[in-house]
């Protein structure tokens, strides 16, 4: 299986160059447009979910796709907003995911809800992110260009711009500023992310669109 | 005429240059800057309407739709028109040498003043999208078509089959055939609802793919903006 | 325009400025442009609320009133907020600052001139810059459509940000911008706003125009105008049949 992550970081997406035996799950309307030849099947994602932890996602149902072909096919795999994607090969290791950020994985990944705490709840985020652990590669990506920044103490982010982080960290609700500045400083409620290791980052939020949008409206 | 393409890949604009009394045609509000001897005529069709008016060869406009069209002629030379459509994403230029090409109405941005825009094109039936009726231009004739995409816009040369859903295509050639359908056909993603729809082209001909769908877009932002 | 030269702003993933008041940069360029400020102890940015992205340990955020605009509360002015956030640095730290729409972002610095800005582009300035509102008088002052201005003017760093991508034109032999694209411009130049040529008035076109479309400024004169490649206007007409439906009482 070849994959590449085309048109980065605008309106990233992949091309999959599937052959006979290779198996690649993705979000359930991640298909842009394929050859005849690939078989599309959906399923539930990881056995963990019923209705009700789908239903707390809100943006992303956690049914997948799994493509397959008898011969070999191309399939180009997209996301619902514009902005970057990013691959990272997990070995073992974990990484949580903001809900929506899931575009693919092979299939040796394993995605389970994981329990974010309280304190996400507030920020609108859900209860939930998830997880992604196990062997090889995964694809995600975020409204916006996608950075990183390696934590040693604590960083404060506007929650709309996580996109993903190491279960080294540890996450917390705070406020930007003072109570006045909480009420009027735009920035309500940011998460607070302490600890070691890293976290990517979206340069822009579907939070700040809708905002800015809502200004032009009457 | 001359036509360039600046700021690709994903905020794209098309600038073009004319010298005295050449014209093009465009979407109406896509016109950002230009010099200040271009003469601009607006022009409505509505369906049923015999016409009249500067523009020429704009047959029946579809569904009881109105189609605007703005018709932008220098009257000096060396003047410069920037245009560009409604969302992020690409300009491509298609050639058009006589034969006709179909095109997704929202992608359409411009064309050259001889290429014939039909509107009432209806060979993919009333593929719905959140309710709202798409509809498709058929431009024939010899001249250039501008078309924009939302994302990134990716040319596919189908020789035998090619499956796209719908919200990802921005124009083909009418040399290839193509059936409609669902996607993959199981009961979980008739349970999800969706629209779902793929059209499978077949034969050989140029298709125009966009990497991103507009509707799957609105329906994430939408939901966060105040109600109308 | 035949004469005008145009220039992009320079492409590269990121930009900074030698002669900027701030150590800052722009990176993820051009279409999701955000800005880092690295401030050093005691110094101090001003930002539009909501646009911080993120904020390391020590630095200090205080909303306010933005001086001369009187008691009015919450009362939106030229798109921007009549608050601005303040921020400063306890210790040496970086803020970035991302806007909402995706789009490039410009740094300008100003040397005693004006920078007349429109609606919504504001981000950051640094200390030594005051932003006020330019009241149009004879001209009108257009709320929601048309032209609504902002004037930045002193000596320091200001940051402005498009929806789309910025194209930066040397005017020199008149030069005609929809309203919805216009994002800045140097006060050197004239501007008339007027309805575009070619539109008939009282037609059912009018109607069709959302937030000012077909309004178009006629700058003359000398000096810079930034113009942007998208406009909300367009895109409030594309998103407006996914927003959710009042229930009818």
């Amino acid at each position: 299986m070849q994959t590449e992550i085309r048109n980065r970081p605008a309106f990233a997406n992949i091309r999959v160059l599937l052959e006979s035996g290779d198996s690649l799950i993705a979000e359930s309307d991640a298909m842009a447009s394929m050859s005849s030849t690939v078989a599309m099947k959906a399923q539930l994602a990881g056995g963990f979910f019923n209705a009700v932890i789908r239903r707390l996602f809100g943006q992303e149902s956690m049914f997948v796709n799994e493509f397959s072909t008898y011969g070999t096919g191309e399939v180009v795999l997209t996301q619902p907003f514009p902005g970057d994607m990013e691959c990272i090969e997990l070995n073992g290791n974990t990484i949580l995911l903001q809900p929506g950020a899931f575009v693919a994985c092979e299939s040796g990944v394993k995605l389970s809800a994981g329990w974010a705490g309280f304190a996400s709840f507030f920020g609108k985020e859900g209860l939930f992110r998830l997880k992604a652990s196990g062997t090889g590669k995964l694809w995600f990506g975020a409204y916006g260009g996608i950075f990183t920044r390696d934590v040693s103490e604590e960083l404060t982010i506007d929650t709309g711009h996580l996109v993903a982080y190491e279960p080294t960290l540890k996450l917390k609700m705070g406020m930007a500023g003072g109570f006045f500045s909480f009420i009027f400083g735009g920035e309500g409620f940011v998460s607070k992310v302490r600890g070691q290791g890293r976290v990517y980052l979206q340069s822009r939020s579907m939070d700040g669109l809708a905002a800015w949008t809502n200004s032009h409206l009457y | 005429m001359q036509t360039e393409i600046l700021c690709r890949p994903a905020a794209s604009v098309a600038r073009i240059q004319m010298q005295e009394g050449e014209s093009i045609t465009c979407e109406v509000g896509a016109m950002i800057a230009m010099s200040t001897a271009i003469n601009v005529e607006t022009a409505a069709r509505k369906r049923g309407s015999s016409g009249g008016g500067v523009l020429k060869g704009i047959k029946r406009m579809f569904a009881g739709e109105s189609f605007f069209l703005n018709h932008f002629t220098a009257t000096a030379d060396q003047q410069s028109l920037i245009i560009g459509p409604s969302l992020l994403g690409d300009i491509v230029s298609h050639p058009l040498t006589g034969g006709s090409l179909i095109v997704q109405g929202s992608s359409w941005l411009a064309s050259g003043a001889d290429i014939e825009i039909d509107a009432t094109w209806q060979g993919l039936g009333n593929a719905l999208f959140s309710g709202e009726a798409m509809f498709w231009i058929k431009c024939t004739g010899t001249g250039d078509v501008l078309l924009s995409s939302f994302g990134a816009i990716y040319e596919v040369v189908v020789d035998g089959t090619y499956t796209v859903d719908t919200g990802h295509i921005v124009a083909f050639e009418d040399t290839l055939g193509f059936t409609v359908g669902k996607s993959a056909g199981t009961w979980l993603n008739s349970f999800l609802g969706g629209e779902g729809l793929v059209c499978k082209f077949e034969g050989h001909g140029k298709l125009y793919c966009q990497s991103h769908n507009p509707p799957n877009f609105g329906k994430l932002l939408g939901p966060m903006l105040k109600a109308r | 325009m035949s004469e005008t030269s145009f220039v992009h702003q320079p492409l590269g993933k990121s930009s900074t400025s030698a002669d900027g008041k701030l150590a800052f940069e722009i990176f993820e360029r051009p279409d999701f442009s955000i800005l880092s400020v690295k401030l050093r102890t005691g110094e101090k940015v001003f930002a539009e609320p909501g646009a911080m992205a993120t904020m390391t340990p020590g630095v200090d955020l205080k909303s306010s009133f933005r001086g001369g605009f009187g008691r009015s509360m919450g009362r939106l002015f030229g798109g921007e907020s009549l608050l601005v956030n303040t921020y400063t640095a306890e210790q040496d730290s970086e803020v970035t600052f991302a806007p909402g729409p995706a789009g490039d972002m410009v740094h300008y610095r100003l040397r005693g001139g004006n920078l007349m800005l429109q609606r919504g582009a504001f981000v950051a300035h640094s200390e030594g810059v005051e932003i006020t509102g330019k009241w149009q008088g004879a001209k009108g002052f257009f709320s929601g459509q048309g032209l609504v201005l902002l004037k930045a003017s002193g000596d320091g760093d200001l940051f402005f940000n498009a929806y789309g991508a910025i194209l930066e034109i040397d005017v020199v032999d008149g030069l005609v911008v929809d309203t919805g694209y216009v994002v800045a411009f140097e006060d050197t130049l004239g501007y008339k706003v007027s309805v575009m040529k070619g539109l008939r008035p009282g037609s059912k076109i009018k109607s069709f125009l959302f937030g000012g479309e077909g309004l178009v400024v006629d700058f003359e004169g000398r000096g810079k105008v930034w113009v942007q490649t998208r406009d909300v206007g367009p895109f409030l007409r594309w998103v407006t049949p996914y927003r959710p439906q009042k229930s009818r009482d």
